[in-house]
């Protein structure tokens, strides 16, 4: 029979920063396994190494000592071309700044991340854009600039380009933290719409509150993982 | 993947790059414009410099190429101020020295000429066109041919007949559009009978060749009593270079002159002809494709630098979403395509907008310099112009690789947390 691997495995995992020879540690020796369809929340106070952590999960940085593996896949030897075929293909990212494009619209940033997918014909793009948008309810805005978007509607957008690729996992940092808690309630029901749907959500979060949404909460604080609970809302 | 499928994914891929750097020059059009500037500066400099030089290229040979591949005058005088500057009015052509020339074995059909010089008049219309006395091989060395009429031939020379030929321009001066065959004209204190026309010729080196009246030379050297010549045209007979060489050796032996390092100042002749004409011109436009260059090379330096500086300020500027790209996908190479291409496409717009530029500004420069010289025509260095607007896409080419390399080697992490 063969053997299922986790999606993400960590094992003994560290990373330091080298600035002018001196070393800053800020993780340290983490083990973590996450396997596909959970929605977990990364929380820790500022500073902790979570969203250090996320990035190297989501292969935006890459860590000092230690395994990493997707999917049981080794990365730490993935030259650029490989990281970015697994940026392009298998996880992608909401962030706390948005980070749309200027002066291009809505479907333009959602369609963003097809660019790098070459063999996708762009009927099938705009299709693929579109259904992405109207999962976010914001069909009626496509057309819209990014600039005339409110924040909470900016962060809709992220949410539509980060799943328009159908990744394996999607990486979330801070994703309410620029949003009024109407719109941060909007985005993460987003999110778990998402999970319901089957996708992997890793979310890296300091508030409590937002973290409830996960299913599973891995608290971080000073480079080592200090917990890793149920939610009361996966226990309910 | 089969073949047809890879090929549709690098068509994709390119068509993507290239809509993205479009995007890239077109979200800040009016930063572009002024980046492209000096290219489109230099690139209509170079462009309108080409078309100057392609024009005057074209004066020069209507001058010369009515005179015949080896057609050659010979002028009496000295040559001061250099091959343009013939000083005329000299007696050292001799009716020996055109003897002694006409029995050169590598010159043929020697045809002297004399000036007769004073008011020509048509009843009570009266100008001072040019007059030659000249013999009937003048007309196969200039190629002259016939309108109407004929041409003055062997025997009006023989005997002595005052008979005339005119050029087109003193047909209109003295006869208007009425036929002036068999009309007798007075040049000084002489008549001649109007015997022919000839075909307009338009103008040898610089001056007007259809303000002329032909006369038999038996007639012209009797009116004068001149003993020298005005000048004599010839032709080679096979090796340009050589009839040259014989015609200055027996020339400078004859008058005396030593002159072993065939300094031409030295001489008390001048020999000109279509094929030295073409020489120089070949020298002149060696030197102004040379300056032409020169000002291409410096303009699309400054340019490039322009480029440079302009598209570092742009990937500065754009760190955050270099960053973004990254994330979603892109390799280190999409970016540096991107933003080289960038470049290029400022550069080459540039070169574009220059070349239109450049042709505008040599038609009017064409419809202006056509008031002070007839002969001044439109043209344009096909060559130049393409050869213009690659090396621009180059300079961008050359000038974009360090800013596009520098994107492309942005840290996804440490672009997107870029402020």
């Amino acid at each position: 029979m063969e053997k299922t691997h986790p999606l993400i495995e960590v094992r003994h995992l560290s990373k330091s920063y080298f600035n002018d020879g001196i070393e800053t540690p800020v993780l340290h020796d983490i083990d973590l396994v996450i396997r596909k369809g959970e929605f977990i929340a990364i929380m820790g106070p500022s500073g902790s190494g979570k969203s250090t952590l996320m990035h190297i999960l989501g292969f935006l940085d890459v860590h000092t000592t230690g395994d990493y593996l997707f999917q049981g896949e080794r990365t730490i030897r993935m030259d650029d071309d490989a990281l970015a075929k697994i940026r392009a293909t298998r996880v992608s990212f909401v962030f706390q700044a948005f980070n749309l494009l200027p002066r291009t619209t809505v479907l333009q940033n959602v369609m963003l991340p097809l660019l790098y997918h070459p063999t996708i014909p762009v009927a099938e793009r705009i299709e693929r854009s579109l259904q992405a948008i109207a999962s976010v309810d914001l069909l009626d805005r496509k057309d819209f600039l990014s600039s005339q978007l409110s924040g909470g509607q900016k962060q809709r957008v992220a949410i539509a380009r980060a799943l328009v690729t159908d990744p394996d996992v999607i990486f979330a940092d801070e994703p309410t933290g620029n949003l009024d808690s109407a719109s941060g309630i909007a985005v993460m029901n987003a999110l778990q719409k998402l999970h319901a749907s089957g996708h992997t959500i890793i979310l890296v979060t300091h508030d409590r509150t937002t973290a409830e949404h996960a299913d599973r909460i891995i608290l971080v604080r000073d480079g080592h993982i200090e917990g890793d609970t149920h939610s009361e809302h996966a226990r309910t | 993947m089969d073949t047809s499928k890879e090929i549709r994914t690098v068509n994709m891929l390119a068509r993507d790059t290239f809509s993205t750097a479009l995007g890239g020059v077109i979200a800040n059009t009016s930063r572009s414009l002024l980046t492209m500037l000096g290219i489109i500066i230099g690139v209509a400099s170079v462009v309108l410099m080409s078309s100057v030089g392609a024009s005057m290229k074209l004066v020069i040979l209507s001058q010369v190429s009515s005179l015949g591949s080896k057609s050659m005058v010979v002028f009496p005088g000295t040559q001061e101020g250099g091959p343009a500057a013939v000083q005329t009015g000299h007696d050292s052509l001799t009716f020996e020295d055109l003897a002694a020339l006409e029995k050169l074995s590598t010159i043929q059909d020697a045809a002297p000429v004399i000036f007769l010089t004073g008011q020509t008049s048509y009843g009570r219309e009266e100008a001072t066109p040019q007059v030659f006395g000249i013999v009937p091989q003048f007309f196969l060395n200039q190629n002259i041919a016939i309108q109407d009429g004929r041409l003055i031939d062997d025997n009006d020379n023989q005997g002595a007949r005052a008979v005339a030929v005119l050029a087109p321009d003193a047909v209109q001066k003295f006869f208007g559009n009425t036929d002036p065959l068999g009309e007798r004209i007075k040049i000084g204190d002489n008549h001649f009978t109007v015997i022919g026309t000839t075909k307009a010729l338009g103008s040898q080196f610089f001056q007007n060749a259809d303000d002329r009246i032909y006369v038999p030379f038996s007639v012209a050297r009797t009116i004068t009593g001149q003993k020298y010549l005005n000048y004599i045209t010839l032709k080679a007979v096979d090796d340009f270079d050589r009839s040259f060489d014989d015609i200055k050796f027996l020339l400078r032996t004859r008058h005396g002159i030593n002159n072993p390092t065939d300094d031409e100042k030295k001489d008390d002749f001048v020999v000109h002809s279509s094929a030295q004409a073409n020489q120089i011109l070949g020298s002149v436009s060696l030197g102004l494709s040379l300056f032409i260059t020169t000002i291409a090379a410096i303009s699309l330096i400054v340019g490039g630098i322009g480029i440079m500086n302009i598209m570092l300020v742009t990937v500065t500027e754009r760190t955050r979403e270099i960053g973004l790209r990254k994330a979603v996908g892109a390799r280190s190479r999409d970016i540096l395509f991107q933003f080289l291409l960038e470049a290029v496409m400022l550069t080459g717009l540039g070169g574009m907008i220059g070349m239109v530029l450049g042709i505008g500004a040599a038609g009017i420069l064409s419809l202006l310099v056509r008031y002070f010289l007839a002969t001044y025509t439109f043209a344009i260095s096909i060559p130049s112009v393409v050869v213009a607007i690659l090396m621009a896409a180059f300079t961008g080419l050359i000038f974009g690789i360090s800013p596009a390399r520098k994107a492309s080697l942005l840290h996804p992490i440490e672009a997107l947390r870029y402020e």
